[in-house]
């Protein structure tokens, strides 16, 4: 083995049931590099970190760390052999403090006691060499996103990790505190750590990587470095030829579309807020119209009333004051049920626990939401003759890959699941759709189909609510851009105004805090 | 052949079961083919074994429905038996207090006020779910031992029947009685009530909207919720009918076979329906099957306790290793997928 | 001591004494719950627990034999438990309605194996006050706390140890993470299956204990279903008790209190039908629900297996 390679992972293989997730795949990591690992959602990035961290177990491979092959089973070896991993969700005990949560696992120095005084002296010299500001007695449930990730990362500095995996660490941080982190990779990395980087993000890619592995669809496709990279170089490999890049929504300027149709109101929200049974306030004074044929971005950092606004749309939760009118008529005190019948459709966020029946078959999934209603369903007797003819042309157009609409919905594999839910939510004709971060997790080429589907439905004249975590998105296809902070509507910005670096600051608070 | 494939792995589960028991019945120095025997054809020897066997089949189909009904919406209903007791303590009460009624007016009555007394206990822990989020697991086995209380009480109060040695009140009026199908071996028409149930439950819970919505509630309560369901009004609305189906077993049970209240009239009935339903692996067309079997193993275990003393909780604790084995089945059958 | 001190003395002293089974069947639950294994076999542990425990004890002589079968019993149950709920990732549910038939049917089948149908009961001697010397001479408060049976003293001692090893200690922080957040707590090397089986098997045997006390304290013999509910009682008052040792332990002693009201009224004769004096303890447990259910916080994670290897999209 070379003298710079600190790591190499030699033809692994993973199946889950019976998706291939990773086919021979090689990897390698030098020392103090940060080394990018490229690729879609399903490229297997995520599962060959995982093989790595012991979370899962290799059906076959190799892995040789300095020169010396090494066993990884469980978490417990990972660390011991000196491998971090910052998930994309984090994994913390919401209750305990950030001091708790960073020796959980870990020996004490009096195990029989709950006295820290020693671990808490050791993790503030490791908060200063790295330059890191936390405050170790908060609960970890109380803190922003941005620092929290910070307490995943003293995890793995704690534990003396050699080796730091960060999966996807971009999903949660405004531009800005993207900028910080980079900063901080660059410390860990001149203090003598190398960096693994999962990300589907180009951009970053390029700016902060010194090496870039691509993955695509289980395989290795490319490794290069920063200097041999393009723009074009990359996405070709993501993509591969499956996708006509020329014909596709992300990567040509086909955003921009042509006008927004009438200029009429289709919804309206007034002075909404919304207190919960905690009595937190979840929303404040929240009010905003969306025009018929507009997509209407919403930008924010996760947990800034996103989800609230949503369903509050969508009638799954209740305000406590203000009032909702579509098309001139008051639906603020309107069932879910009732706004669906009236052309309302909702993709939430976290589809699999909001959308999907894994026990019930693909039918059943399909009309979840519309069983109620013609064609499926008269006078309460359900027409499964109907529902088995929709769901076979959905299927079909979707291409959904299943052996018919009686198969049952847990059997599909990831992206099928998605594909059914993108079938059931774009195949109903509808007047509004809210789409909470409707991308998320989908391949690239899924990804594009989606963003068409969405220009075809604002084609027609229907109004589009989109709440997205992901700038990017958001700046691709948005008519407008409102930002949410804390609750709040905090600016409306039209498609003339996009900037990324004012988006992000509003989405921090920036221009409320410092007036 | 694919239906018998699917079969197969519950018919192992059954004979490993039975394996299993014979070996500690040879232990304890019974003979294990000849305790079978009994067992298992006592249903089949004579009219009369039948006839009971079918007896006992309605209420465990009712009472096992009151259990799988609730777990299609995902919830555990464990209080068939005060549903069942409440259920006989209002079929008793109507049939007592309206004695000089016609049958045609009374019989309706009576098993009418069953269910619907059923279904009001049920509502109770329904209701306590659906306001307070209560575990209805709880609430439901609280009600059971409340439910013991006041059958004494009702079976010892003003209509105690001075002549019976134990807790019973006097016989509800004649118009209250459930009509023969047969007269000798004594089978009460509460056998097509039963049937009817099991298929209309069958269809609404296959056919309808709100037959859909109770399954989708299960499956997944919070997609469900969110594509507009009201799972909470679900929660309750299928507890209510399996508490209903439960009273409904209590009303035939007096209306039917004691034509009294008897204190002790569930017997083992709702304990089996838990293990029915379990066993049917909560699908509601599968339970009148099961039940026959369950059914079968109840006439012949007493029959076995009588003819060779094997002692017959042995029955019971068969009928739990076969439900462990059913369960221990399909783990095998996910995992070879 | 005056008519009415010595009434309240022996009604507090019935009072400690009777919570024993509560607490030891509370704790145990809490105990699994805290690492996300729901335990519902409660009823059918404490009856197999105690038909055990009597037997072992009638057929040795020794109380102490048969407390330590019943712990090793209900141990077992636990361990079963763990096994199909951990390990098969069986529904914990579903898993806990079978133990309990299997332990009820046990139960019942034990004795009637063992001993037959005698003419008579057979009878164990029951516990004997054990007085903690100088202690038990405090005037009220000694006769109350420190003359009881020694498994009161057990239950009280168990349940401070309890507290303080899950909140005071390494591997009380780490027990409790897997129950919070088990995907964390394995992510950090903390073995999920080895907890759950720990904290499965201890729960079982305090559960186990708990039965046996029945016929060693109360009746010094064994009948079929003497549990009467305390087993789903015991998973009320964990609930009540917010999943914590110390509330749970004064939970239990509350409703302990209003079981042996009910049972003074009783025997005293009121104008209330005894019958509604019975239900006077479940009802109240269903009230003491109404409001524990919105405030207790259970461990996040309760009731649900984990699979390290299944992916969410």
């Amino acid at each position: 083995m070379k003298k710079d390679i600190i790591l190499q992972m030699h033809k692994v293989n993973k199946t889950f049931d019976k998706v291939q997730a990773l086919s021979n795949v090689d990897f390698e990591l030098k020392h103090n590099e940060i080394l990018g690992l490229l690729g879609g959602n399903g490229a297997g990035k995520t599962t060959l970190m995982n093989t790595l961290y012991g979370l899962y177990k290799m059906d076959s491979g190799k892995v040789v760390m300095e020169d010396k092959p090494i066993t990884i089973l469980s978490p417990k070896d990972a660390i011991r052999q000196g491998i971090g991993m910052v998930h994309q969700h984090f994994l913390q005990i919401n209750n305990y403090t950030v001091l708790e949560n960073i020796i959980l696992g870990s020996k004490v120095a009096r195990p029989l006691s709950s006295n820290y005084k020693d671990e808490t002296i050791t993790i503030k010299k490791l908060c200063e060499r790295f330059g890191l500001e936390i405050n170790l007695s908060s609960r970890v449930e109380e803190l922003p996103m941005g620092t929290r990730q910070k307490v995943e990362i003293l995890k793995a500095l704690y534990r003396g990790a050699k080796i730091l995996i960060l999966d996807e660490p971009t999903t949660n941080l405004i531009p800005q505190e993207v900028d910080s982190l980079f900063q901080t990779l660059k410390i860990m990395v001149t203090e003598g750590l190398s960096i693994v980087f999962i990300t589907h993000k180009l951009r970053e890619v390029l700016s902060i990587c010194d090496r870039i592995t691509v993955l695509r669809e289980g395989k290795n496709v490319v490794s290069l470095t920063r200097k041999d990279a393009s723009d074009e170089m990359l996405v070709r490999a993501m993509v591969g030829e499956g996708m006509d890049l020329n014909k596709s929504i992300m990567f040509t300027d086909r955003g921009t579309r042509t006008g927004t149709g009438t200029n009429s109101d289709v919804i309206k929200l007034e002075g909404l807020n919304k207190i919960n049974k905690d009595m937190i306030q979840e929303l404040t004074d929240v009010s905003l119209a969306i025009k018929s044929g507009e997509i209407f971005g919403v930008a924010g950092v996760a947990g800034n009333g996103q989800r609230e606004l949503a369903e509050v749309v969508m009638g799954i939760q209740p305000v406590s004051s203000g009032a909702l009118h579509f098309n001139s008529e008051e639906i603020t005190s309107l069932s879910t049920k009732e706004r669906i019948a009236r052309g309302f459709v909702y993709i939430p966020e976290d589809r699999l626990a909001d959308g999907f029946l894994n026990k019930a078959s693909i039918a059943h999934n399909l009309i979840l939401g519309y069983h109620h209603l013609p064609p499926y369903s008269k006078k309460g007797i359900i027409s499964w003759k109907h529902v088995k003819e929709s769901s076979k042309a959905m299927i079909s157009e979707y291409q959904i890959k299943t052996t018919g609409p009686d198969e049952i919905g847990g059997n599909l594999s990831g992206g099928n699941i998605q594909r059914v839910m993108i079938a059931r939510a774009f195949s109903q004709p509808s007047k509004l759709m809210v789409a909470h971060n409707p991308t998320r997790g989908l391949d690239i080429p899924s990804m594009d189909f989606v963003y068409k589907k969405m220009l075809e439905h604002a084609a027609t004249g229907a109004s589009t609510l989109l709440l997205s975590e992901d700038l990017d998105e958001l700046l691709l296809i948005s008519d407008r851009i409102a930002v949410m902070y804390r609750g709040k509507i905090v600016g409306i910005l039209p498609k003339d105004k996009f900037e990324k670096y004012e988006i992000g600051r509003l989405m921090s608070g920036y221009d409320l805090e410092s007036k | 052949m694919t239906q018998i494939k699917k079969f197969f792995p519950y018919l192992i589960a059954v004979l490993a079961a039975f394996l299993i028991l014979g070996i500690a019945l040879w232990v304890l120095k019974f003979n294990p083919l000849k305790a079978y025997q009994t067992l298992l054809f006592t249903s089949f020897r004579t009219p009369n074994g039948f006839i009971q066997t079918l007896l006992k089949w309605i209420p465990l189909t009712l009472v096992a429905l009151a259990f799988t009904v609730p777990l299609s919406s995902g919830k555990f209903n464990i209080g068939a038996e005060g549903q069942m007791l409440v259920g006989a303590i209002g079929a008793a009460a109507v049939g007592i207090l309206g004695r000089d009624l016609p049958p045609a007016l009374l019989l309706p009555l009576v098993i009418l006020a069953g269910m619907l007394a059923g279904a009001f206990w049920g509502l109770i822990a329904a209701w306590l779910l659906y306001q307070f989020n209560i575990n209805e697991i709880l609430s439901t086995v609280l009600l059971n031992f409340i439910s013991f209380a006041l059958i004494d009480f009702v079976a010892t109060g003003p209509w105690r029947d001075p002549a019976a040695g134990h807790p019973t009140t006097v016989p509800i009026g004649e118009g209250g009685f459930l009509p023969m199908l047969v007269k000798n071996p004594p089978l009460h028409s509460g056998l097509i009530i039963a049937i009817v149930v099991a298929v209309a439950i069958y269809f609404f819970t296959s056919k309808t909207s709100a037959g859909y919505e109770l399954v989708v509630t299960g499956a997944n309560p919070r997609a469900s919720k969110v594509h507009g369901i009201d799972i909470r009004k679900m929660f309750l609305f299928s507890m209510v009918i399996g508490a209903a189906a439960a009273g409904l077993a209590g009303a035939i049970e007096v209306s039917g076979v004691h034509h009294r209240l008897i204190e002790g009239l569930h017997s083992n009935f709702p304990t089996l329906g838990l293990i029915i339903g379990l066993m049917a692996r909560g699908k509601n067309q599968v339970v009148p099957f099961v039940a026959f079997f369950i059914a079968i193993l109840e006439v012949g275990g007493s029959a076995m306790q009588r003819t060779i003393m094997v002692p017959v909780q042995i029955v019971l604790i068969m009928e739990a290793l076969i439900l462990i084995f059913i369960l221990l089945a399909d783990i095998i059958k996910r995992r070879q997928k | 001591m005056t008519g009415l001190e010595a009434t309240i003395t022996g009604f507090l002293k019935l009072t400690f004494l009777s919570m024993v089974p509560f607490v030891l069947a509370s704790q145990g639950t809490m105990l699994g719950g805290r690492t996300g294994v729901f335990n519902v076999a409660q009823e059918g542990i404490m009856l197999v627990g105690a038909s055990v425990g009597f037997l072992v004890s009638y057929m040795t002589g020794s109380n102490l034999l048969g407390a330590v079968v019943a712990m090793a019993v209900g141990g077992l149950f636990g361990l079963l438990l763990a096994y199909f709920t951990t390990t098969l990732k069986m529904d914990q549910f579903v898993v806990g309605l079978a133990l309990f038939f299997i332990g009820m049917g046990l139960s019942s089948l034990l004795p009637k194996l063992a001993i037959g149908i005698t003419l008579t009961p057979p009878v164990i001697p029951t516990l004997p006050d054990v007085a903690v010397p100088l202690l038990n001479k405090i005037p009220f408060i000694g006769p109350i706390l420190f003359n009881q049976n020694i498994l009161v003293y057990i239950s009280v001692l168990a349940s401070i140890g309890l507290w303080y090893i899950l909140f005071h200690t390494n591997m009380g922080l780490r027990l409790r993470s897997v129950g919070e957040n088990p995907k964390a707590a394995d992510a950090l090397g903390i073995n999920v299956v080895r907890n759950r089986y720990l904290t499965s098997i201890v729960g079982g045997m305090f559960i186990g204990l708990a039965g046996a006390y029945l016929p060693m304290v109360y009746t010094g013999t064994f009948t079929d279903l003497m549990t009467k509910g305390r087993g789903w009682i015991a998973i009320a008052l964990t609930f009540f008790g917010g999943w914590s040792p110390i509330p749970i332990l004064l939970g239990s002693l509350f409703f302990a209190a209003i079981e042996v009201l009910a049972f003074r009224f009783q025997v005293g004769g009121s104008f209330i039908p005894y019958q509604f004096l019975i239900m006077l303890p479940y009802i109240a447990t269903i009230v003491v629900m109404i409001f524990s259910f919105g405030k207790a916080r259970p461990p996040a994670f309760l009731g649900q297996n984990y699979d390290r290897e299944r992916r969410t999209l």
